[in-house]
């Protein structure tokens, strides 16, 4: 990802952020609140447009400028990433196996995902008959999960997976993360929580809309005096 | 929800129907009793009386009371009698003389609507008798300044025959004209239509599983997916508007099976509701009524995209349609409303509703086919693109 530039109105929200993230390799963007970490995940997404800069994934190009405009490769961005946004894009009135179905249109393949796949591995299948409604937090964010991994793309863009979850839960999905990298996933992930920078191998501070890369041994009050 | 909202809307059409019919055997005129005192027992007063009496346009309006002069004016004081006409002796014969004695006519200080009216009636009577009279001795005068005496006879048939058909013009007046709230559908017709569109439109409330506005987080992941908001807003209406069609399409088998169960019964609903309109071709009809669904399917739409919650969708649902049809004149017609409610319902999208529903079941406005179908199309133009603009607002 190279200069990118992004806005809201006329308030300029990305001033030429910059990074590059490895196969296999986990890379946080951290920084205080409304300084567009989530902004920077969306154009990763392809859910918002930015005003210039270019990103690439495994070398295509999926946001680029052509005939000094910005042009989006959806397709690129739809096989290569799976995004989980804060929200959960979750239909409480339907089942969570329901809600799956509308994300793995091919039926097999979710069985499989469900019986030994990504999915067992987050434990979706204990609770795959249940109402979303009537889940917790902390399942909602694995099917969030399970449906950002339909199609299983190389890279996995993840917008503070750990907020407001328990202790069991963040671990849950510490561990699934784990399992993702080691077959080789990429994850960029924003967060506020200081566990989940154990698993990253680089940390970016999100500051006046740039990306500076800093130690990702800092925490506490030294980690907080980068913002 | 929807077994509520049906039995919330019988009975509101229940209450709307009685109030009606109530207003239906109110009579509209008001018959007033006039007294009258013929001051001598003459056999002339007495048959111009029965005759006046005997008068078509006067018996509807008026019923006379023969009275002693005394017990005439307690009963006009009391307020028994609108008017008391008190008649001199020789009557008759003083008309026919030329010495015409006056006719008192005497109306209560605290007069009523009917005493009113009769007061306006007999003063333009009187003003007429007045002109009748001065045209006469006009006539008389002219003829004796110019010697034409022997021509007064013809001079007085001329001003009699102006001044007849000037006062039988007065029928006019009592012509009976049967205006109907309604329009040209009866009452039973008038509310099945009414409650057919007020059905429809509760029917959104129902219709809330695929309607409603689902997580902002989905609807971007849609987008990701490939699949625009213009689109997902339009499969979301297709799916309400499917839902309606198909709680139609029940409504209409489930009254085919009753037909076939109790033809008796049929037959008779189907003779009131039918009404023997001209009839359409059976296509305007199909047409009509999917572009009825349509609309009422893009206004839920609209109020699910406006209110975001499921909650305040329905409750809006609620309101705005039983509010909608009130002000169009589906629980009680419009013209029983104030002038400036009727101006407001005239241009709602549940008055085209009603209209165009109204004609289907009748076969009746198929000069009004037309305007009814660019109204709803508007209406639901207008809700689809606002619904649009609502969605990408979030």
């Amino acid at each position: 990802m190279t200069d990118i530039t992004s806005s809201y109105g006329r308030k300029k929200i990305l001033k030429g952020a910059s990074f590059t993230a490895l196969r296999g390799e986990c890379v946080a963007i951290v920084g205080a609140n409304g300084c567009g970490k989530s902004t920077l995940l969306s154009v990763l997404a392809g859910t918002l447009k930015p005003k210039s800069g270019e990103v690439l994934y495994y070398g295509k190009t999926a946001w680029g400028s052509l005939g000094g405009r910005m042009h989006a490769d959806m397709d690129i961005i739809r096989t290569m990433t799976g995004y989980v946004p804060q929200e959960n894009p979750l239909i409480p009135e339907l089942t969570v196996y329901d809600n799956l179905r509308l994300w793995y249109p091919d039926k097999k393949k979710l069985q499989q995902e469900l019986s030994h796949g990504f999915l067992n591995l987050l434990g979706v299948h204990e609770f795959s008959d249940r109402q979303v409604s009537k889940l917790s937090g902390g399942m909602k964010k694995r099917v969030s999960i399970g449906i950002a991994m339909a199609g299983m793309p190389p890279v996995l863009l993840m917008d503070e997976p750990s907020a407001a979850l328990d202790l069991v839960c963040k671990e849950e999905i510490r561990r699934y993360l784990q399992v993702y990298l080691e077959r080789k996933g990429t994850v960029v992930i924003t967060t506020h929580e200081e566990s989940e920078l154990e698993m990253c191998s680089k940390v970016f501070v999100m500051k006046e809309g740039r990306l500076e890369q800093i130690d990702r041994e800092l925490r506490g009050e030294a980690l907080v005096s980068k913002f | 929800m929807l077994l509520q909202a049906i039995m919330l809307m019988i009975l509101i059409g229940t209450i709307a129907f009685c109030g009606a019919k109530g207003m239906e055997k109110a009579p509209l005129a008001v018959q007033a009793n006039i007294g009258v005192v013929v001051r001598e027992e003459n056999v002339m007063t007495k048959m111009a009386l029965s005759y006046v009496e005997n008068l078509e346009s006067a018996s509807k309006i008026c019923h006379f009371v023969q009275l002693q002069e005394e017990e005439g004016f307690q009963s006009l004081q009391s307020g028994e009698i609108a008017a008391l006409i008190v008649l001199p002796e020789q009557l008759v014969e003083g008309i026919m003389n030329g010495t015409n004695p006056f006719v008192e006519v005497y109306f209560p200080g605290n007069a009523g609507l009917e005493t009113l009216l009769l007061r306006e009636l007999t003063e333009s009577g009187a003003g007429l008798l007045r002109v009748a009279q001065a045209q006469i001795y006009g006539a008389y005068d002219t003829a004796a300044a110019y010697n034409m005496t022997d021509m007064l006879s013809v001079m007085q048939g001329e001003i009699d025959s102006y001044n007849l058909a000037f006062a039988l013009d007065r029928l006019a007046v009592y012509e009976e004209k049967t205006v109907s709230a309604t329009g040209r559908m009866s009452i039973i017709q008038f509310y099945v239509a009414s409650a057919v569109i007020l059905f429809l439109l509760l029917s959104g409330m129902a219709v809330y599983p695929v309607m409603q506005q689902e997580p902002t987080a989905f609807r971007k992941q849609l987008a990701r997916q490939g699949t625009g908001e213009a689109w997902q807003c339009f499969c979301k209406w297709f799916c309400g508007f499917a839902c309606m069609g198909l709680f139609c399409g029940i409504t209409w088998i489930v009254l085919k099976i009753a037909g076939v169960l109790f033809p008796e019964a049929a037959k008779a609903v189907s003779a009131m509701i039918s009404g023997g309109g001209s009839g359409f071709h059976v296509g305007v009809k199909i047409g009509m009524v999917m572009l009825i669904v349509t609309t009422v399917s893009a206004f839920s739409y609209f109020i699910y995209s406006l209110s975001g919650g499921r909650t305040g969708a329905v409750l809006l649902i609620f309101l705005l349609s039983v509010i909608m049809i009130y002000l169009s004149g589906g629980f009680i017609p419009s013209v029983f409303l104030p002038g400036a409610v009727q101006a407001v319902g005239e241009i709602l999208p549940t008055s085209y509703l009603i209209r165009a529903a109204g004609g289907v079941l009748t076969g009746y406005h198929a000069d009004i086919y037309k305007q009814c179908a660019i109204g709803m199309c508007g209406y639901t133009a207008m809700f689809a693109v606002a619904a649009y603009l609502l969605r990408r607002r979030d």
